[in-house]
Parts: C-alpha cells; sequence; structure tokens
C-alpha cells in the first residue's frame, strides 16, 4: 500500500487505509470488473471452463493464503477441507434438496468445521510436526467419505447432484456457472482482502511472526490458531461447494494430497503472505498448466519416439515443479513483490534511486 | 528534583517468589512492591535471573512458589493474553517484533485487546469495523507523534535499523494503554543518542502517563539518573534495594559487579 503514483498522499486516515484510491486504480478495477462481467460474451466456451476452475481453485488458495502465508500455519490438506466442502454441498442438495444458495456456504462451514478440528492441535505444535497433522488429514478423509454410509456420502462411487436452481431459472450452462462462480470469488476476494486490514488480520500476522509476543498483546493463540485454520478451510469448503455444482458429481479421489500440494506452490509462487500473491500464484500456474496441456499433442506429433501421453503428464509435474523450485531460489518473495517493485519504479520513474 | 513515593500505593507486589529450571534455581524467594509513579530498576550481572523474574510477571513463566498481585487481585497464574487487559505492557530484550508488518500495524497490534471486530464483521468491513480502525488509529498517530515516528510509519519494521526497533517495540506497549510498564533492557545495543532518546521517553512516560515502569537495564549512568529506586539481583537473590545514591555506595553490589568483572577477566 505503500507504494502509490508520485504526488499521492493521504489527508486523512481513510485514505491511508483504502486498496483503491487514485482514479487510475478505479478506472482499472471497473475496468476489471466489466470485462468480468462480460466474459460470456466473447470467451469461447473452453476458455470459460478455464476461468470457472481458475476462479474456484482461487478461492481454495486465498484460504491457504489465510492459513499458511498470513498466520504461518503449515497446512498440507486444503484440498481435503475442500472436499469436504463439496461433500457436505452435494449430500445437502442430493439428500435434502438444499437451494444452493444455502448448501453452498453449508459447505464453507462443513471445512471450516473439519479445518478447525485439524488445526487445534497447531496450539502445541509448529512446523513440521504441524504438517504431519494436517497431512493426516488428506489421508483420512478419503477413507472417512469412502466409509461412510453410501446414502451420505455416496461411498466408494462418489455423489451426484442435479443443477443449482434459482426461481425457475437452472444454472446449467457454462455461461450461468460462470457468472455463479465468479461473483462468489470477487466477493470472497473481498472479504479476504478486508480480512488483512482488520484487527483479526493483525492478530493473525502477529502470531505469524512471534506467537509468543502476540500472546502478551493479548492474542489469545488458541482461539486464533484454531481460527486461521477454520477460516482457511472456510474458504476452502466454499470451493468445495462450487466445484459440487459445477462439475455436478463428487468423488473422494478429485481432492488428493497432490491439489493439496500444488495450492501451496501457487502461494509459493504469487508470493507467501499476499492475497494478491495468492491470486498471481494462482493463475500463473493454472496458466502454465493449461499451456502445456494445448502444447502436449503438438509436442507428442512432432516427436512421436519421446513417448505417449502418460510421459507427458509426468513431464509436465516435471515442469510446474520446476518452476515452483526456481521460484523457491530466484524470487521467494514471489510474483506480488515483483509487481510491488514494477509498481514502485513506475512511479519514481525517471528517477531511479529514488 | 524526584518526587517522593507514596509508599501506601502499591500497584505490583510480588511475594517471595522462586523459579527453576530443572536443578538451576533462577529466582530465588524474591519479594518487592512496585508503587505508583515511581520508575523502579532492576540491575544485576548477566545471568542474573532479570528477564527471567519479568517473564514471570508476563505470565510466561510460572513460579514454582510465591504470589504475584497486581492492583490487590492475584495473578500468578492468570493466562498470559489475559494480563494484557488487565494493564500490564511489556517491551523486551533484543528484538521482538512483529518484522512482516508495518509499524502502524505493529503498533496497532497493541490495541488488540481494546477493539472488538470479530473475524466476520472484518469480511464486511463497513461501516463499523471502519469507524473503530479510525478511532484506534488516531490513538496510535499520537503515539507516533510522542515517539517522533513519523517518517517510517509504513516502513516494514523488519527492513528498519535497531534503534528505531527498540522504538517500535515501546510504541506497541503503550497502544495497549498499559496502567503498569515493564521494560527489558530498553538501550541495550543503543548509540548515545539513541540512548538519550530514550531516557527522555522514559521520563515522559512516567510523567505524563502518571504509570509505574519496572526498568531493567545494564547502562548504570542511565539507571542511576531516571530511577526513583533501584534492585539489584545476583544469582537470583535480592541483594540490595534502595534509592539510586545508596545502591551506588552500597558493598554488596559493589562486589557483585566487581565480582563479574573478574570473572569477564578469567574468561578472556
Ligand atoms: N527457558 C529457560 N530454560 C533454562 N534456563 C533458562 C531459561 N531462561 C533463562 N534461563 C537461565 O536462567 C538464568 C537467568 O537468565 P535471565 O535471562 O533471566 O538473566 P538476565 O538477568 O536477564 O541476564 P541478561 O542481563 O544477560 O539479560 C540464566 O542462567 C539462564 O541461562
Ligand atoms: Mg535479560
Amino acid at each position: 500500500m505503500a507504494v502509490l503514483p508520485c504526488g499521492v498522499h493521504s489527508a486523512n486516515y481513510s485514505q491511508d487505509k483504502a486498496f483503491i484510491r487514485t482514479p487510475v486504480q478505479w478506472v482499472c478495477f471497473i475496468a476489471f470488473l466489466l470485462i468480468v462481467f462480460a466474459g460470456p460474451f466473447f470467451f469461447p466456451s473452453r476458455m470459460l471452463g478455464i476461468i470457472i476452475i481458475t476462479g474456484i481453485t482461487i478461492i481454495a488458495v486465498v484460504g491457504l493464503q489465510i492459513t499458511v502465508g498470513l498466520t504461518g500455519q503449515i497446512n498440507l490438506g486444503q484440498s481435503a477441507f475442500m472436499g469436504m466442502g463439496a461433500f457436505t454441498t452435494a449430500t445437502l442438495a442430493a439428500n435434502f434438496n438444499l437451494p444452493f444458495w444455502l448448501s453452498i456456504p453449508a459447505g464453507g462451514i462443513g471445512g471450516a468445521l473439519l479445518g478447525a478440528i485439524f488445526g487445534i492441535p497447531a496450539l502445541r505444535v509448529k512446523g513440521f510436526y504441524l504438517a504431519l497433522t494436517s497431512l493426516a488429514a488428506q489421508i483420512l478423509f478419503p477413507l472417512l467419505i469412502t466409509r461412510m454410509p453410501s446414502k451420505w456420502f455416496g461411498g466408494p462411487n462418489g455423489l451426484g447432484l442435479a443443477p443449482a436452481k434459482i426461481g425457475g431459472f437452472t444454472l446449467q450452462s457454462d455461461q450461468s456457472l460462470y457468472y455463479l462462480i465468479m461473483g462468489v470469488t470477487v466477493i470472497m476476494l473481498f472479504f479476504a482482502f478486508n480480512l488483512t486490514r482488520s484487527r483479526v488480520g493483525r492478530a493473525l500476522m502477529a502470531v505469524r511472526d512471534n506467537d509468543i509476543v502476540a500472546e502478551i498483546m493479548g492474542v489469545n493463540l488458541f482461539t486464533y490458531k484454531t481460527l486461521a485454520f477454520a477460516i482457511g478451510s472456510l474458504y476452502a469448503g466454499i470451493a468445495g461447494g462450487l466445484w459440487a455444482y459445477y462439475l455436478r458429481y463428487v468423488m473422494a479421489e478429485q481432492f488428493n494430497l497432490w491439489s493439496s500440494v500444488w495450492y501451496l506452490g501457487m502461494i509459493i509462487v504469487g508470493g507467501v503472505g499476499s492475497i494478491l500473491g495468492a491470486i498471481l500464484g494462482t493463475v500463473f500456474l493454472r496458466a502454465l498448466q493449461e499451456l502445456i496441456t494445448i502444447a502436449g499433442p503438438w509436442f507428442g506429433q512432432v516427436f512421436p519416439q519421446a513417448g505417449g501421453e502418460a510421459l507427458w503428464y509426468s513431464g509436465m509435474n516435471i515442469v510446474l515443479g520446476g518452476v515452483i523450485i526456481l521460484f523457491l531460489i530466484f524470487e521467494p518473495k514471489g510474483l506480488a513483490h515483483r509487481w510491488n517493485v514494477l509498481k514502485h519504479s513506475f512511479r519514481i520513474w525517471p528517477y531511479p534511486y529514488l | 528534583m524526584k518526587k517522593e513515593i507514596q509508599t501506601a500505593n502499591s500497584s505490583l507486589a510480588v511475594d517471595k517468589v522462586s523459579l527453576s529450571f530443572g536443578k538451576i534455581l533462577v529466582i530465588n524467594n524474591v519479594s518487592f512492591q512496585v508503587y505508583e509513579g515511581e520508575i523502579l530498576s532492576i540491575i544485576g550481572p548477566n545471568g542474573a535471573g532479570k528477564t527471567s523474574l519479568l517473564n514471570c510477571l508476563s505470565g510466561f513463566y510460572q513460579p514454582d512458589s510465591g504470589r504475584i498481585t497486581y492492583k490487590g487481585q492475584e495473578i500468578t497464574k492468570i493466562p498470559i493474553h489475559r494480563r494484557a487487559s488487565l494493564g500490564i505492557g511489556r517491551t523486551f530484550q533484543g528484538l521482538q517484533l512483529f518484522p512482516g508488518m508495518t509499524v502502524i500495524n505493529n503498533i496497532m497490534s497493541g490495541r488488540h485487546i481494546l477493539m472488538k471486530t470479530n473475524f466476520l464483521q472484518a469480511f464486511l468491513h463497513w461501516p463499523w469495523v471502519h469507524r473503530e480502525e479510525i478511532a484506534h488509529r488516531e490513538v496510535v498517530e499520537e503515539i507516533i507523534d510522542f515517539l517522533e515516528m513519523e517518517a517510517i510509519r509504513h516502513e516494514l519494521v523488519g527492513n528498519l535499523g535497531y534503534g528505531l526497533r527498540k522504538r517500535v517495540d515501546l510504541a506497541r506497549a503503550l497502544a495497549l494503554e498499559p496502567k503498569i510498564l515493564i521494560m527489558d533492557e530498553p538501550m541495550a545495543g543503543m548509540n548515545m543518542e539513541e540512548k538519550e532518546d530514550m531516557a527522555r521517553f522514559i521520563i515522559d512516560i512516567e510523567e505524563f502517563k502518571s504509570i509505574p515502569i519496572i526498568l531493567v537495564e545494564h547502562d548504570m549512568e542511565v539507571v542511576m539518573d531516571i530511577s526513583n529506586r533501584i534492585m539489584v539481583l545476583d544469582w537470583g537473590n535480592v541483594i540490595a534495594e534502595g534509592k539510586p545514591e545508596e545502591i551506588r555506595t552500597n558493598p554488596a553490589v559493589i562486589k557483585a559487579y566487581l565480582g563479574d568483572a573478574d570473572e569477564e577477566v578469567n574468561h578472556y
């Protein structure tokens, strides 16, 4: 926030804490919203699908950022918490006919509860051991879901659900789901940005930076560490609920350890601790993934001797993993930091040493 | 110059507190009082147990025995995070800040207990959260003015020099509007000018906020200058207590410090 175009100063504290402060920033912001809104009119349907999945992923990754980046509590189970949300939403929709505007928030609460339970050990354990605890959540999740009575979560076969309905209108097309999911994404981002500039956000960051001192400042560590997991997995749960309505079929395998690790990778690439970073990291890695997917078949045709599709997919993981490692080595502060540096040099141009 | 302290108005009372780590007795049966409106300095050689004693007051260590009473209420066993709302402010030896946060946010985090926003309100932000933020920001700006930190308010604390970080530490402690302030070596590692500034701040706090201050500090000149009373710890025992001029000439104190110097000579 400190980096602003030359000559922009705050005349009062309201301005000082606002996110959008210059007319140019307002124009960019509104233009962005308009593009998002007009998207379905000019994006091809494949592109819409990619954006929808990216939006869902952004919600889950922003939640993970709140737990890991903002509060410093490692979490290897974000995908399981997302699954918990997806199954909660699915079962409420399929078995209880709950409308989507109730079943998705309920999915969020389902995720938050599971996350909070696995977050409780954070009061006593840190780092590696906390990673193991959340890993346990990730491993236990599919066992738990598939062993439940198949009426609840569909057992090993998973659970299908009817499309979301609002009034007489069915949200079945990619276009209509796009609006639902983008709308929820924007709202969840709005919440996350607000959180970072609030009393609660500061307490979470204080816990991350120095939990003993935070406690002496009056922060209840149990409450706030558990809250960090609860909020993070609330986001995961909402993402899961949207996922359920988008695919209209949920299975435990969809929420595996791989995804959890990818989400962490997105945070690393974007910049640990920054909400903007979570967005940038998700978009960047997803775009790269799509690029490789498109380039893959072409690559296979040009070099058939290099092996089939299977090789290609393992190759993709190597490339993406390599990108994450490169970021860890060369830009540990992530894309959000790059973006700030860029803004800064733009601001002080043409005096590079200001 | 220095005012007389009313010994009838006790703010904090430590009664026969002992603390050990394993077999090592770090604090041995220590008793003392802190009176309203005084600066009480606790001095002693390295490892004497000063920080450990302060940690008992903050609740970070549990004494093996003894009682700590604050404004008539026993606080020996109450949880750490509840002591802030009782008005116990604390600064730390070395650097114990939130380095990933800005100066403003470090100080604002000191107002945690005075603010009310919960996480659901935080999500929405408007309008009441916004009003609360502004109201508390105004108080924090007064502290920033007082400690002369206007130029650095938006800096990340991790990027500041040592002297300024110690100032942020003090600002954060003041932000919770303490009724007693505990300071652990606020001047260690500072240059002359920074020390003078810090000494001035401490005197001003005591004078304008009229709260008692417990000061642990190695710089004897400063300690002699600004304290109303001094207590000397050595190997966990209180070996002397009194006015600065009494402490300066106390044979036991001189011996403890010279003994320490001897050891240092032997070390090197
Ligand atoms: N958590 C702990 N576990 C074990 N021993 C400890 C612990 N904390 C302090 N000690 C020991 O207690 C003794 C007193 O330490 P303390 O930090 O209180 O001294 P101090 O008077 O503050 O010294 P200094 O002037 O160097 O800050 C030391 O011998 C130290 O090693
Ligand atoms: Mg000490």
